[in-house]
């Protein structure tokens, strides 16, 4: 017995101590000498369509790549860009929320396109999706697509109700018509209490933020006037519908309540609306989109601008064909495409044309103008790990008081922003 | 089973006399051969243990992020993460709590579990099968699952919790948010692993009372005990050695509890339901400071090891009689 | 037992059934939870009326678990893992407890505190050193990784119960063996081990449910070989930005802690009297 056992963890052993190559992972050559470039991609991120489409063409123009796609899980994907950007062979080109890139680059981790921000007429791009993929003056995060939240409504329920969704442009109005939709069975809005990236936008409305920096130190800014404003007319919609106050959108999954319930507005990305008919296709057709509304008429609602920036690992090794992808993904002519296929805002300013036949896109498009990122500071992320904001908004919404929780929220928010740098 | 006849765990303190040497007890096959045969577990032991946890105290010594992960220029700081945690009050209150979940669910886990295993012993054969079979059910629930299903049961306007309270004119659990409120979340966490804990216990601790002869039983009967007498008596002592070895699993594993919060509450709401292993997670991966947390785990070990110190003097006493 | 007319007895023990029935029930709910969810159209799962038989029946979940991308790779990779950091934490516990429970010799005693204490091992904090580790010798990516990781986190409990398993087998019947002609090693293999099985078997399940459930390490020290993920990596692709899958999440953890539920109930008797051995002597 003991024998074989020796053997069996020499053997493993010898298994470890052996080369790291293996076929795929190897990235030195592919078959005929052609580059491997290993690229991660989130799920759902790109559809399989364009995935494929994309490749083909990509490789046509390179017949020298080989491009690999590798479709990453959103559980768990802070640490494994962590445990990939620390190996020693990493991907060549990892998407990752643009909100993340701040702490990667502060650790060193990423490779610095600082001087090819002028080949890829970076002047054009969206600020929410340039800003936090820049890190003391250096970018290094690549705009690839934003979307943002918007009103996805029942156009059947609008009707019955005799509202118009296109006379709903400021907030005053938007309450008044949820309030004539929330009746009897039917919930006017189903907003969950701890939607934290719609209270932001409402703090920004009210020229508030959540944190702000000064003298080189980061600070919540729950408990400053503005933002106190925002939370009540969060308050004020959240009570407007059935929403649960103890959870966020993906809890349940805000999409699949509006597919059996009766349920006239949700805040959503436009991609929310698929789900909806996905779980029940009678409302195929009935769902409509507006932009967030803003507190005047003429100015939409500030919205946090959510997407992905590429990055490219500083241990890859094909930096040049790792841009190549980089450039040609992040280019007009498929930035036009993706928009279209899945329904995003293009990463430049003067690409928004390009999405104004599709009604989801072009609401979103009105409040990407009004696009706000996070704070920018590798801090953040440490907040986003055990969100202090939606304790904080559950607590407002169970009836406590404000002023008292938002000065907690804000010295929850510094403590968190001061761990995490 | 013969081990608990022959070896009655309460054993006299003085060192009893060896065994007459004879077929029974051979000491047998010295010299090298145990050296070889605990080798492999030593080696894995000591390459896959030890060593990675020599490198986690390096870490906790040194200034260890997400940096010095990437690019490897870690530097050595001494003691200044142990000074820095020990001089949080926030630390301080996990350390409290940490403590306070586990003796919570230490006790109700073992009573409970006593409980039950008493019971099992006294159903009969179908009722036996019935319940060994849910205990077991339950014990091999992914702990995703059922963390999950705790959520739901508890949701605020999902949860059928509060639907079934609604129902029966507790009108004040409408829409009650049980996760929104520290000392319920802590509850409903303390609920969940007490859930998940008792089939080990209770199959354990009813598996060890079946090793107890019926002979005693009848002996004292005879002699005209109560069945509570019997049960201090007979049972209790007979089943403490196992008593002691699940009291102190179940104490390493409560104290090292981390699933079920992180899915749940990830400790929340506010700190309401951080214990030391939620925070270490917190500090090292999500806010990239592994020093920190390593440091954090370092100290819970031997908060943990001071807690079973007792035991560990017990075991290795009882190891010397063998 | 006392002799009374049945039906007093049955009264006599109503309390006890009773309480046994509430045991039956509390423990399965969330298991019967987690099941009909599975079978669960998405529209009925967590409605605003929870009800505790569902309206319909759908296989739509299952279907969708099934079809996941790389489904039966991730099942090939648990296995393979699975299997060998148990049957290496067999064999290696195997030959430490046979020597703990049928020798003499110095350090034995300090031998099993060493492996009591490994029961303490913060393993959520040493991810970063065996990550560290692994990629200096270029381990990472690699399903033996995994495999070491998991043998280590079941060795210990492996030692301690099949070390108590040995000592309820009295050594007489491997010396009768010998005196027939057997070897001391042919002498255990051909007695003792039979009689092990059960021990063997139960702490197989415990190392199962370890190895089978872990995400962690999955997920940090198997990078860039898409090929080389786990089960748990598959429970967590039905999470999207849109929330997640419940159904399919139910379905999938059904299938998942399927295996265990078939073996432990085949198993029950043994695995039962397994732990009591094993805790006797801990």
């Amino acid at each position: 017995m003991k024998h074989r056992l020796l053997v069996g963890l020499s053997l493993l052993a010898a298994v470890g101590m052996s080369a790291c190559s293996s076929s795929g992972s190897d990235g030195a050559s592919g078959e005929g000498g052609r580059t491997v470039l290993d690229v991660w991609l989130m799920r759902d991120s790109v559809s399989a369509a364009f995935q494929k489409e994309f490749e083909k063409g990509f490789e046509k123009d390179r017949p020298d790549i080989d491009v690999r796609v590798q479709i990453q899980e959103w559980d768990g994907i802070g640490e494994k860009v962590t445990a990939a950007l620390a190996s020693n062979d990493a991907p060549d080109v990892i998407e990752t929320g643009n909100t993340q890139v701040a702490q990667f680059a502060q650790s060193g981790g990423l490779l610095d396109l600082s001087d090819k921000v002028s080949d890829l007429r970076g002047a054009s791009w969206l600020k929410g999706l340039a800003e936090p993929g820049a890190w003391q003056g250096k970018q290094y995060g690549i705009p690839y697509y934003a979307a943002n939240r918007v009103v996805v409504y029942r156009k059947d329920l609008f009707a019955k109700a005799g509202i118009d969704a296109s006379d709903i442009t400021t907030r005053k109005r938007w309450i008044e018509a949820t309030r004539r939709l929330d009746n009897g069975g039917r919930q006017g809005i189903y907003l969950p209490g701890q939607n934290w990236y719609t209270l932001a936008g409402f703090v920004w409305d009210e020229g508030g933020d959540l944190a702000a920096e000064s003298g080189g130190t980061w600070h919540g800014t729950l408990d400053t006037p503005g933002a106190l404003r925002a939370m009540a007319f969060y308050k004020k919609l959240q009570a407007l519908g059935d929403g649960p106050k103890d959870s966020d959108e993906a809890n349940p999954p805000q999409a699949e309540v509006m597919a059996k319930e009766q349920v006239a507005q949700i805040i959503s990305t436009p991609g929310g609306a698929n789900v909806v008919v996905q779980n029940n296709p009678a409302l195929e057709g009935k769902l409509g989109f507006f932009p967030v509304p803003g507190k005047s008429e003429g100015t939409p609602g500030a919205v946090f601008t959510g997407g992905s920036d590429l990055v490219i690992p500083l241990v890859s090794r094909h930096h040049d064909a790792a841009y190549a992808f980089v450039k040609e993904l992040t280019g007009d002519a498929w930035q036009r495409k993706l928009a279209l296929a899945m329904s995003y805002v293009p990463n430049r300013t003067t690409l928004a044309p390009a999405v104004a036949g599709d009604p989801g896109a072009s609401a979103m498009a009105v409040g990407a103008a009004r696009g706000h990122a996070t704070p920018n500071t590798p801090g953040w992320a440490a907040v986003e790990a055990k969100n202090p904001i939606k304790d904080y908004m559950t607590a407002v919404l169970t009836g406590k008081d404000p002023a008292d929780e938002a000065a907690k929220a804000s010295a929850a928010l510094t403590r968190a922003m001061k761990s995490g740098t | 089973m013969s081990v608990v006849r022959e070896r009655p765990a309460r054993r006299p303190l003085v060192p009893s006399p060896r065994r007459p040497p004879g077929p029974a007890r051979r000491p047998t096959m010295s010299g090298v051969w145990p050296y070889l045969l605990i080798a492999p577990a030593v080696l894995g032991m000591l390459y896959l243990l030890v060593y990675p946890l020599a490198r986690a105290v390096l870490i906790s010594l040194q200034d260890f992020g997400l940096r010095q992960l990437i690019l490897g220029d870690a530097h050595f700081v001494g003691f200044a993460n142990y000074r820095t945690l020990l001089g949080d009050p926030r630390f301080w209150t996990v350390v409290r709590r940490t403590f306070l979940f586990m003796a919570v669910n230490v006790v109700l886990i073992m009573t409970l579990s006593t409980l039950v295993a008493l019971m099992i012993e006294r159903l009969g054969r179908r009722w036996r099968t019935a319940v060994l079979s849910a205990l077991v059910l339950t014990w091999a629930m992914p702990v995703v699952a059922a963390t999950t299903v705790f959520q739901w049961l508890f949701h605020s306007r999902f949860g059928i919790v509060n639907h079934t309270l609604t129902g029966l004119g507790f009108t004040s659990f409408e829409d009650y948010p049980w996760l929104a409120h520290g000392s319920a979340a802590f509850a409903i966490l303390v609920a969940l692993v007490v859930w998940q804990s008792v089939p080990f216990a209770a199959i354990t601790l009813y598996s060890a009372l079946t090793t107890v002869p019926s002979e005693l039983y009848e002996a004292a009967r005879l002699d005209g005990a109560s069945a509570f007498r019997v049960l201090r008596s007979v049972t209790l002592p007979l089943v403490r050695p196992l008593f002691m070895l699940v009291l102190s699993l179940e104490v390493i594993w409560t104290f090292r509890a981390f699933v079920q919060i992180w899915v749940m509450t990830r400790g929340g709401p506010g700190d309401a339901t951080t214990i030391l292993p939620v925070y270490a997670v917190q500090t090292a991966l999500a806010q990239q400071r592994y020093d920190l947390g390593s440091a954090a785990s370092m100290l819970t070990v031997l908060l943990m090891s001071g807690v079973l110190v007792l035991y560990f003097r017990q075991m290795f006493r009882q190891e010397a009689e063998l | 037992m006392s002799t009374t007319v049945s039906a007093r007895r049955a009264l006599r023990r109503l309390p006890l059934h009773l309480a046994a029935g509430v045991t039956v029930l509390v423990c399965l709910f969330p298991v019967y939870w987690m099941i009909s969810t599975a079978f669960t159209p998405n529209r009925d799962i967590q409605s605003a009326h929870p009800r505790i038989v569902p309206r319909t029946w759908t296989l739509d979940h299952f279907r969708r678990a099934v079809d996941a991308d790389g489904f039966g790779l991730f099942w090939r990779n648990s296995l393979l893992v699975t299997l060998g950091a148990v049957l290496l934490a067999l064999a290696v516990a195997l030959g430490a407890s046979f020597a703990v429970a049928r020798m003499r010799w110095r350090g034995r005693r300090q031998f099993m505190l060493a492996v009591f204490l490994a029961q303490m091992a913060p393993w959520e904090s040493l991810i970063i050193p065996v990550y560290i580790i692994s990629r200096d010798t270029g381990m990472l990516d690699r399903l033996p990784t995994l495999t070491l990781v998991y043998f280590m986190m079941t060795l210990p409990f492996t030692v301690v119960v099949l070390r108590g398993f040995l000592s309820t087998i009295p050594p007489e019947l491997e010396e009768s063996a010998r005196l027939d002609g057997c070897t001391r090693l042919s002498a255990f293999r051909h007695v003792a081990l039979p009689l092990l099985a059960p021990g063997l078997m139960a702490t197989s399940l415990f190392g199962y449910i370890t190895a089978w459930n872990e995400f962690a390490y999955a997920n940090f020290l198997i990078i860039k070989q898409q090929d080389h993920r786990t089960l748990p990596v598959w429970l967590s692709s039905f999470h999207n930005i849109f929330g997640t899958d419940w159904g399919a999440t139910m379905a999938a953890s059904t299938l998942f802690s399927l295996p265990a539920l078939v073996v432990f109930l085949l198993l029950q008797r043994h695995v039962t009297s397994g732990f009591a051995a094993g805790a006797v002597k801990g």
